[in-house]
């Protein structure tokens, strides 16, 4: 599935994944491929993402906003 | 006609001078550039939360509650007006002043009248004219501009936000220049808070919505958008004028050179003209020397 993590001065990243962690306000989602439809807020915490050759990436976020559609994922993070 | 040494000392000025417009020229167009990449990385941001935003009110129409949204009589005004810390670039400054003067006296004469018109400046410039004519200015935030950060911004749009909850202003209205290109700039008042309904809603009918699993649940979520959407308008706001003010400087300096050029110009011929003169001058003196010798 395709990841995007946008915050307001610049684009973290852009990539096809495996699987991301993100910090939901009412706890941590997994959110893998195929994933139904999705609005959650998020709160502070760290953003896991595992890329098609299983290499890690962490970003840490203060807060936001994720959307999952269609194996699209954009994170508005802050 | 001034003599050779006015003229020259002229020249010299003038051509200093034209070396300073000429440098801030060039500043003003690479800060320009950085300034106008800003907005361009904050566009997809910007787009995407509007997006957002746009499909949860589609499928709730519970908005309006919000404390962000709350439509109330506009007895207290905040004038939120965006300007820059230096001076040299045109009429930036005044022109934003002007229009906001304009605003206040046209849609807010009542709650003037019974001074209930606050201002925050943003910018030394404004900020100064408003001391100057005495209006309430609430607070002033010129710091902003040094290192601008979505972060520091974000502080002040919270700051503005806790005192529409708390009462303290029902209303409030930016005025800022949006920047188009870098010799035009548009005069553009924003109303801030509260929220306008969404105008979208005819559009909206026909963006599909989708089955959405919500986390929390779509109350909670509003509430955690509007406030971002907020900051980021503010920020919009700010970059948008941070460009504009580059670009009018940058005209303005354009001018200043090329204004110091046909003065240059004209100097010197001046400067020859006298030049020519004090040749032939003395040339006559010369031959005339000579001639009383011979006689």
């Amino acid at each position: 599935m395709h990841l995007e993590i946008i915050t307001p001065e610049k684009k973290l990243f852009e990539d096809e994944v495996k699987a991301l962690t993100l910090p939901g306000t009412d706890g941590s989602l997994g959110i893998l491929e195929n994933h139904a439809p999705l609005i959650s807020a998020l709160k502070k915490g760290v953003v896991k993402v595992t890329d098609k050759t299983a290499a890690k990436h962490q970003f840490e976020i203060k807060g936001g906003v994720v959307e999952v559609l269609h194996n699209k994922v954009i994170v508005l993070a802050e | 006609m001034a003599s050779l040494k006015e003229v020259r000392n002229r020249i010299t000025s003038v051509s200093s001078t034209q070396q300073i417009t000429n440098a801030m020229k060039m500043v003003s167009a690479a800060k320009l550039r950085r300034a106008q990449d800003a907005i361009l990385r904050l566009r997809p941001y910007a787009e995407k939360l509007q997006e957002i935003l746009g499909n949860l009110s589609t499928s709730a129409e519970n908005a309006e509650s919000g404390v962000y949204t709350a439509q109330r009589e506009p007895k207290k005004v905040l004038m939120v007006v965006i300007s820059s810390n230096r001076g040299l670039a045109g009429a930036f400054n005044a022109n934003v002043m002007k229009e906001a003067r304009k605003i206040v006296n046209t849609r807010y004469a009542s709650q003037l009248a019974e001074g209930n018109v606050s201002w925050m400046s943003i910018g030394k410039k404004s900020g100064d004219i408003i001391t100057k004519s005495q209006f309430n200015l609430l607070s002033s935030h010129n710091e902003l501009f040094d290192g601008l950060s979505f972060e520091k911004v974000s502080l002040l749009a919270q700051r503005i936000m806790d005192g529409f909850v708390a009462k303290e202003f029902d209303r409030v209205e930016i005025v800022y220049n949006r920047f188009k290109n870098a010799a035009v700039q548009i005069l553009t008042t924003e109303q801030f808070l509260p929220v306008p309904p969404p105008v979208a809603s005819s559009e909206g009918t026909k963006s599909q919505s989708f089955d959405y699993i919500f986390e929390p649940d779509q109350q909670t979520i509003v509430e955690e958008l509007i406030p971002k959407s907020l900051k980021t308008q503010l920020y919009k706001a700010i970059l948008d004028s941070f460009a504009a003010e580059h670009g009018a400087r940058m005209t303005a300096m354009n001018k200043a050179t090329d204004n110091a050029r046909e003065l240059l110009k004209e100097l010197r011929l001046t400067y020859n003209k006298a030049r020519q003169a004090s040749i032939t001058n003395e040339i006559l003196e010369i031959v005339g020397g000579a001639e009383a010798l011979n006689g």
